[in-house]
């Protein structure tokens, strides 16, 4: 089959063209500029650049699936969904980094900002790929993009520590994750994922059952690493606390995000739902066949539980707020896994459900973890300490930010009147409804712990003294980001059907079993 | 003819190696060659799956091309990264490493 290049549809890139597009210019930019220069002015130009980037991929939402060379890129309603959460985060990363970025630390500044947009670039990929070799190239266009960013303090030892211990541990998860993939190659003779979805059974059926348990195990593994679930989450505190504050709210949010849209597709496409593809419905109980799914959702239940408890009983002994926030996030990834574990593999109704709350919940985590992140980025910066007595007194140096603060911290610890309420609480009925209920106590119980360890941050807020009492002045890029995400938090927690219906009504999960146009 | 097994069997052996020299060795080019190890392995089997697979096709053949250019752009990184760390500390001993250990 011949693919003619000039009558690609490349309208379905336009979003990742124009990152392509911006991340050329500010590289040329950069080189043509003079040494000593101001940069700041590039930050502005990706945001405007992510802003148009995100008008095009809102204007793919309701479009049927359409595919690119040959299926291995896709336009779906679920990589556009992702898409959307991704350019938001960075979007804001970039106006956090404005103040962030300064030459004392980052001598080469204009790095920084083209290798964010090629981050984004990976993720985006990753979101939007139907191939195991595109797939392949995103997340490692991520990966290389944010090792660089982790020690793009140069001299600073902590920074260089966080990108060792990040390049070692990606790498080694990259490797086991294209270990198992070669294997599920080997045993579908396909790469393309839908094609080894429908592959994949008859392999099991064929006596090949070990590979593709090892393929799904190794998949584990390296995918769990991306979104630091337990078998592989012990790079998170490390990297977290000595990659820049911005870095390492992009880490825990727009790679999170990626990470997710891949265990999704790969995880769900190709073991538990090839058979909703292929429409192959058992005779006695009139279901679709699931050689796997109930398998596998209790291999996720089981992550997804450790996940939670390890994550939170290990947040609640740090000092360093970088540190526990890498363990907070940590332990939001076992939430955002637990409507994956507990889904039942039935009918695309059912399964619509488990997804949507789940990206409800990813987007309230964007809102509330940037809002955290940028706040925590001040406080150390102004304070010079990453330890928790840094947001001593913050209230009564700013009350505005003291304020946001507390509703994040909310949020984060699923209390009402916040977006992060009403996701918890849906992914609560949602396990419930599924009758997983060691799921649904385990995240009762260790939210109760979370409560611990973030209320210990509110209460150096309010009730302790710090250092000084002087006014901290809040730069405006940072400003811009505690607003936007605190609208957020709290208008999606008060107003939670407008974001659940923006989801109903343009995510299907069938998008991601349905091959493209 | 070598059968497909002695060729997965030789990958799972460097990807044993591999993993081996990740967990025990200290010096940072050392954990690096390690990685590339393992990933060599994952080189090893597309390309015996693409010859003598089930389904034998070419595409594991260019899955492969894919992972060596990549593997190479990282490997790159990571000694970038170790030059920094020597330079701000004159030792690439990841065991000398830990200044973040708790």
């Amino acid at each position: 089959m011949t693919v003619d290049l000039l009558t690609l549809n490349w309208g379905l890139l336009a979003p990742e063209l124009t990152i392509v597009i911006l991340s050329v210019i500010i590289t040329l930019a950069d080189l043509f500029m003079k040494n000593g220069g101001d940069r700041k002015a590039f930050a502005w130009l990706s945001v405007l650049g992510i802003a148009l980037a995100t008008y095009f991929t809102y204007q793919d939402l309701g479009q049927p699936v359409q595919s690119l060379l040959n299926d291995t890129y896709r336009v779906d309603s679920f990589g556009t969904m992702f898409k959307l959460i991704m350019l938001i985060g960075t979007g804001l990363v970039f106006m956090m980094s404005i103040y962030y970025v300064d030459k004392k630390e980052i001598k080469y500044d204009g790095e920084y900002y083209y290798l964010l947009l090629t981050a984004l670039l990976g993720s985006m990929i990753m979101a939007s790929s139907g191939d195991l070799i595109t797939l392949y190239i995103g997340l490692e266009l991520l990966s290389i993009s944010s090792y660089i960013l982790a020690g793009i303090r140069k001299t600073n030892l902590k920074s260089n520590e966080a990108a060792f211990k990040y390049v070692v541990t990606g790498s080694v998860s990259s490797a086991i994750l294209l270990y198992g993939a070669s294997f599920l190659y080997g045993v579908t003779g396909t790469t393309n994922i839908i094609g080894i979805a429908q592959a994949v059974q008859g392999a099991f059926n064929a006596g090949f059952d070990f590979y593709i348990y090892l393929g799904f195990f190794m998949f584990v593994v390296g995918l769990g690493y991306k979104i630091s679930i337990v078998p592989a989450y012990m790079w998170a505190p490390d990297v977290y606390e000595g990659a820049p504050t911005p870095i390492t709210a992009f880490l825990s949010v727009v790679s999170k995000a990626a990470g997710f849209a891949i265990v999704m597709r790969l995880l769900f496409t190709i073991f538990a739902a090839g058979n909703i593809a292929t429409g192959e419905i058992n005779a006695e109980t009139g279901m679709p066949i699931n050689f796997f799914s109930d398998e596998m959702t209790f291999y996720l239940a089981v992550l997804a539980g450790l996940t939670m408890i390890i994550g939170n009983t290990m947040a609640a002994r740090q000092i360093n707020v970088k540190r526990m926030f890498a363990l907070s996030s940590v332990a939001q990834a076992g939430y955002i896994l637990v409507p994956l574990a507990v889904v039942k593999i039935n009918s695309p109704v059912v399964m619509n459900i488990s997804f949507s709350n789940m990206i409800f919940y990813l987007m309230a985590y964007l809102m509330m973890n940037l809002g955290a992140f940028a706040v925590i980025s001040l406080v150390t910066k102004a304070n010079d300490t990453d330890e928790l007595k840094a947001f001593a007194g913050l209230y009564h140096r700013n009350p505005w930010i003291g304020v946001a603060m507390t509703f994040f911290l909310l949020s984060l610890a699923g209390l009402p009147v916040t977006a992060g309420f009403i996701g918890k609480f849906n992914i609560f009925v949602n396990a419930l409804l599924f009758e997983s209920y060691y799921l649904a106590a385990i995240m009762v119980v260790t939210s109760v712990v979370s409560y611990f360890y973030y209320f210990n941050i509110v209460r150096q807020m309010y009730m302790r003294t710090g250092n000084t009492e002087a006014k901290l002045a809040v730069p405006f890029g940072l400003q811009l980001v505690v607003l936007l995400t605190f609208l957020g938090t709290v208008l999606f927690g008060m107003f939670p059907n407008v974001l659940i219906d923006f989801i109903s009504t343009n995510f299907s999960v069938m998008d991601l079993f349905t091959p493209g146009m | 003819m070598v059968p497909l097994g002695g060729y997965l069997a030789v990958g799972a052996i460097l990807f044993s190696i591999g993993v081996y020299g990740l967990l025990t060795k200290k010096n940072g080019i050392i954990v690096l060659l390690s990685i590339e190890l393992m990933l060599n392995a994952v080189n090893v089997n597309l390309v015996a799956f693409s010859r003598f697979g089930i389904a034998a096709n070419i595409t594991g053949q260019i899955f492969s091309v894919f992972t060596i250019t990549v593997a190479a752009a990282e490997a790159a990184i990571g000694l970038a990264i170790l030059v920094a760390i020597f330079r701000n500390k004159a030792t690439i001993n990841a065991s000398e490493i830990d200044i973040m250990k708790r």
